[in-house]
């Protein structure tokens, strides 16, 4: 839609534009320091450059044809977008953890609408439900009165804000020439050749149609089966990471209490 | 004593001493003022000991018979301790095969060296038996006679060591005492500036010989004196050994010959205070009177002497460094005895005579001829002997007057201090060679050797070496070259052969007038010192009476009898000794048997004894005019009242600046050598320190400017590490893009 | 050959979190701020894993990506602690409060152009202390916006 409306920009100009907003988007909006009216003018002027820089970032990637499957997933990841980008530049630490709660949703729609039904109520429920709860409860313990002046300024704004946005022009460089041609520093051996499409009698694109469907269908079962399958070991090593984590947070709290000296001496593992 | 090996002998002459200083440092504070015993009877055995061997010695050669005849065989007894030192396959130049440098601890017995550990010995424990009283009370006193044994010990291994090597850590050793003797009143600045004075100018010459060491080794492939017999059954000829004695070419001559000789005389001239080096002496006479005594008058100086005696050989076989011994000898003696006419310092006219007679003695070493030899050696023993008396009876006044030595200060002493005047005199009498003393005997012989030289037709004798250059020259270019010999002595090494042409009668006949005057100027300020200080109106420094009780002056006293009886013997053997050993030829005899004498280029200039009357009655009518003169100016006069000098004119000023030798050293060598070095130090402290400073720096500066990326923030470093993967990153994608 | 639908983008929205959640972690000082961001970059690379996933047809990307929420669970809990540690040790969550790592010559950073706080505090609502009823002003009652 918005391409439409721009059909004589090269993708080059649009990608430099969107990455230039993008940086100075960033930087406007990331906290310096600043207060009163010099704060909200680099908010508001910040809030459109990056909205901007999202329009040349639309327009710069797929031509959204209709409503559909292809409308929705650009609501939900421009939801995921900028509630990503308000959580990097909210002063307030509170209100960032909930900016990324609204971020997960965004991105639990995204995983959706790409087909990872599972992935996508996964994230909610483990990070949403989760982690993030732990997040704010540890804020709630942690943080001081008011708002602490390390949450006003920020470390580098402007170097900071620049290479994220050079990052981002690169990745999304990347990600147009995978139609035309894939940069050398890319090439793959066999997924390269499949990606760049040179080789019709490959029978890899025309399973790729079909994998779309492949995946939907009967989709938890057969991610569990792959999940116990083939990557049982792997999942045997999660688990253990997943004790070690326990054991460790736990360790580390209480040897830091006991070195305090608020809880009894150090204890010694029962034999 | 039959029973007793003379090795064991000989190494005891040494030993004794070296065990007393040991025991002198060992137990010095506990003896207190008795540590003088260990010396004493260390020295006192050691000179026993000399003495046995001594007369065992001449039995051997044969003294007293009739050997006049037949030549003389030589001598020798040789006693390898240890082997100190071995280096296997060593090339040297001079030789055709690699042989084995091996430097043996090796002593050895001659008429030579038995002649002066007697020497040494006796006066050394003379002037030990003196310093007795002299040193009484002084806080030094056990530190004294640990130097002095340790003196006698360094001064006997000299003498004794059967190898150049050896010879040269003794040489250095014996330097190491003088300094520290001379220096023994470290407190006052004279004396401690005086000990580095003298060991300075000493390096002078110990360069010289450890140079000519090098040469020896270079040209010879040995440094041993004696023959020493290798593990194949070979001999190999010592440098002084019999075998290469007895070979009519085993001398090196030409311009390595002449090097190594006018190196050795270099390093003669350092230690026996020879006409460019000579300007330690006088100043010597800082230290105590005794070692002043001892070393710088009767023993020390006299290594020069020996060293040149003792490499006679060598000498032999180029005439032109055996011109230029005579030469620098014989400028020495008519310098320092000008010098020492005009001295008022009791004890410096007795260092400027010493100076001078050792350029006698150097100056008969020249000749070349075995009575050249056999009369330094002769003039050395009784030189010993009266200048030690002088040098004690100048410290017998010294005690006496409170430490003034200046004799304008006092006069008449002869009624306060008569024994110290008596054998003051007899020592002076002898010193100024009249007639039944000692010194008119050797002094004849000089004077003999040094006209047998000059007009050899008189005695009836032939040198082979004397027509050699043939080169006509004039007197007068001789003299030129006479009183610059340290100019011929540096670039002796390229012109041995010029140097030859330097053999010639009418060198020696300049030389032969240069020594007669020579001995009036003796005569004369010898007798000045005497009159100036024994005679006249009776007057005392009032300094005198410091150190004991009573008014000033009142306690002027003769010395204690345990300074005295020294003075006596010294006295005794002064006025005898002459005679005996000339009557007797006992001490030519005895010396001829030495190996190095016994080379037949040395052995062939014997000539029979004889009592030159002409020379005797040139000698006697000199010195009869120095005393004259002396008498006519000072006898019986106020020793501060007008002075004979008044009659030199400005010649006054030179003597009493001493020919301004220190001055020219000042101007030539100190003055270059402190701006040399004061250069080094700013260029040191500037120039490199600045330019390590400089690259010290760099890295610093470098690193305070990359510090404050090292910001400790964590933050910082991973937007470093991010931008540093972009960097990466972006390189390769433009590659990719072509 | 086009890829499948929405790979591209989901690819780009990927990019897109990554970056935001990169920028968080080296501008932010907040330390539980940053851990968002670094949970942020975990959901960039989750999207791009998923999209790459529905490109080839098969089921890496999901299983990788259930790992990735096994292991940013488990970073939670151990960073969180940590985080806990710091609070306790310096009483803030700044990054900046560690500095040990520094040249040792090097004067601590500290900010300097700390804003004026122009920013009240914020007002939490309190109850009133429990026991003897105060002495209160029934005309301030009044005007009092909430009860």
């Amino acid at each position: 839609m918005i391409a439409s409306v721009l059909p004589t920009i090269s993708p080059g100009t649009l990608l430099a534009g969107g990455v230039t907003a993008t940086a100075a988007s960033l930087w406007l909006l990331l906290p310096r320091g600043q207060s009163g009216a010099a704060e909200r003018t680099s908010r508001w002027l910040g809030t459109l450059l990056g909205l901007a820089a999202l329009a040349c970032f639309v327009a710069t990637g797929h031509r959204l044809g209709g409503l559909g499957e292809e409308a929705v997933f650009l609501i939900v990841s421009l939801v995921a977008v900028i509630s990503g980008a308000a959580t990097v530049v909210t002063r307030s630490p509170v209100y960032s953890a909930i900016w990324f709660a609204m971020a997960l949703a965004g991105v639990a729609g995204v995983l959706l609408v790409l087909g990872a039904q599972f992935l996508g109520v996964a994230t909610i429920v483990v990070y949403a439900g989760a982690i993030l709860v732990m997040f704010l409860f540890v804020l709630m313990l942690a943080a001081p009165a008011g708002l602490a002046p390390y949450d006003r300024v920020s470390n580098e704004p402007l170097l900071s804000a620049v290479a994220g946005a050079v990052l981002l022009g690169i990745l999304s460089l990347s990600i147009g020439r995978l139609t035309a041609e894939p940069p050398l520093c890319c090439r793959m051996p066999s997924k390269t050749a499949a990606i760049a499409g040179n080789a019709a009698a490959d029978p890899v694109p025309a399973a790729s149609e079909a994998g779309v469907d492949l995946l939907i269908e009967n989709h938890v079962a057969r991610l569990g089966g792959e999940l116990f399958g083939r990557h049982l070991l792997a999942v045997e090593v999660a688990g253990v990471l997943l004790l070690v984590a326990l054991i460790g947070s736990i360790a580390i709290v209480s040897r830091a209490a006991s070195a305090d000296g608020t809880v009894a001496p150090a204890r010694r593992a029962v034999p | 004593m039959q029973d007793i090996a003379p090795s064991t002998l000989l190494v005891l002459v040494p030993l004794l001493p070296l065990v007393a200083a040991i025991l002198t440092v060992a137990l010095g504070r506990t003896l207190g003022s008795r540590a003088h015993l260990p010396a004493i009877a260390g020295i006192a055995a050691s000179a026993a000991v000399a003495i046995t061997l001594l007369v065992g010695m001449a039995r051997e050669v044969g003294v007293g018979g009739s050997g006049h005849d037949q030549p003389a065989r030589p001598v020798e007894m040789v006693t390898t301790l240890w082997e100190w030192a071995s280096v296997p396959d060593a090339q040297a130049a001079g030789v055709a095969t690699a042989t084995n440098l091996s430097i043996p601890v090796a002593l050895r017995l001659d008429p030579l060296t038995s002649t002066l550990l007697v020497i040494i010995t006796c006066v050394g424990l003379l002037v030990a038996v003196y310093s007795i009283g002299y040193m009484h009370g002084d806080p030094g006193y056990p530190r004294f006679f640990v130097l002095v044994s340790m003196f006698v010990f360094s001064m006997t291994m000299l003498v004794a060591a059967s190898n150049f090597l050896l010879v040269y850590v003794f040489w250095e050793a014996v330097g190491a005492c003088s300094y520290l003797l001379i220096g023994f009143w470290f407190t006052k600045p004279e004396a401690a500036k005086a000990a580095k004075k003298a060991f300075l100018v000493n390096r002078v010459g110990d360069f010289g010989l450890a140079v000519a060491t090098f040469l020896l080794w270079m040209t010879y492939g040995t440094l041993n004196f004696h023959d020493t017999v290798l593990a194949d059954g070979t001999t190999m000829p010592g440098i002084l050994g019999v075998t290469r004695l007895a070979d009519a070419s085993g001398y090196v001559g030409g311009v390595v010959g002449t090097a190594i000789c006018l190196l050795l005389l270099l390093a003669a001239c350092g230690k026996s205070a020879q006409l460019p080096l000579h300007v330690w002496l006088p100043d010597a006479m800082e230290g105590p009177t005794p070692a002043s005594a001892l070393i710088h008058a009767a023993t020390m100086v006299t290594a020069g002497i020996y060293l040149v005696a003792r490499s006679a050989p060598l000498f032999v076989a180029c005439p032109g460094a055996l011109t230029m011994v005579s030469i620098v000898g014989a400028t020495t003696a008519l310098v320092a005895a000008l010098i020492g006419t005009v001295q008022n310092d009791l004890k410096r006219v007795l260092a400027y005579s010493t100076i001078s007679q050792l350029g006698y003695m150097f100056a008969s070493l020249g000749t070349g001829t075995l009575l050249g030899f056999t009369a330094a050696i002769f003039h050395l023993v009784t030189h010993a002997f009266f200048k030690a008396l002088l040098f004690l009876g100048a410290g017998s006044v010294m005690h006496s007057m409170g430490g003034v030595i200046d004799m304008r200060r006092f006069g008449g002493l002869r009624r306060i201090m008569p024994i110290t005047a008596a054998t003051f005199l007899i020592g002076s009498l002898a010193l100024a060679g009249v007639a039944p003393f000692a010194g008119f005997f050797s002094k004849d012989e000089i004077l003999a050797s040094l006209h047998s030289r000059g007009w050899p037709d008189a005695h009836g004798e032939h040198h082979e070496a004397v027509p050699a250059g043939g080169h006509a020259l004039t007197a007068g270019s001789f003299h030129l070259v006479s009183v610059t010999p340290d100019a011929g002595q540096l670039a002796g090494g390229g012109r041995g052969s010029q140097l030859d042409s330097l053999n010639h009668p009418s060198t020696w006949r300049l030389l032969f007038w240069m020594s007669l005057v020579t001995a009036g100027l003796t005569a004369f300020y010898t007798f000045r010192a005497v009159f100036m200080t024994f005679t006249g109106p009776t007057r005392v420094p009032e300094e005198a009476g410091r150190h004991s009780h009573g008014a000033a002056g009142s306690a002027a006293h003769e010395s204690p009898p345990v300074m005295t009886i020294p003075l006596v013997i010294l006295a005794v053997a002064s006025a005898m000794s002459g005679w005996l050993l000339f009557n007797s030829h006992a001490l030519a005899t005895f010396l001829a048997a030495t190996p190095s004498f016994t080379a037949p280029s040395v052995a062939s200039t014997a000539t029979p004894p004889a009592f030159h009357w002409d020379l005797a009655i040139q000698g006697s009518l000199a010195a009869a005019a120095g005393i004259v003169v002396a008498a006519l100016g000072h006898l019986g006069k106020r020793s501060d009242g007008p002075q004979m000098e008044r009659f030199l004119g400005p010649l006054e000023t030179l003597f009493a600046n001493r020919f301004y030798f220190d001055q020219i050293y000042a101007g030539l060598i100190v003055k270059p050598l402190e701006f040399v070095a004061t250069l080094s130090a700013v260029i040191d402290r500037y120039l490199i320190d600045g330019t390590v400073d400089l690259v010290a720096r760099l890295p610093f500066a470098l690193g305070a400017v990359v510090r404050h990326l090292q910001s400790g923030l964590v933050q910082r470093y991973a937007l470093a590490g991010v931008i540093g993967m972009l960097l990466i990153v972006l390189a390769l994608v433009a590659r990719a893009m072509g | 050959m086009t890829p499948a639908p929405l790979v591209l983008d989901g690819l780009v929205v990927g990019a897109i979190l990554f970056s935001l959640g990169l920028v968080g972690i080296l501008a932010r000082r907040n330390l539980i701020v940053m851990f968002l961001c670094a949970e942020l970059m975990l959901q960039g690379i989750s999207v791009s894993l998923v999209a790459w996933s529905r490109h080839h047809g098969d089921w890496g990307g999901h299983v990788l990506v259930i790992f990735v929420l096994t292991v940013a669970a488990c970073e939670a809990a151990v960073a969180l602690v940590f985080v806990l540690q710091a609070f306790a040790r310096t009483g803030r969550l700044d990054s900046a409060a560690w500095q040990s790592l520094r040249e040792s010559n090097l004067p601590r950073t500290v900010d300097h152009e700390l804003p004026a706080v122009d920013v009240l505090p914020l007002k939490f609502p309190k109850l009133t202390p429990a026991g003897v009823e105060p002495s209160v002003d029934q005309d301030a009652l009044l005007e009092r916006e909430h009860v």
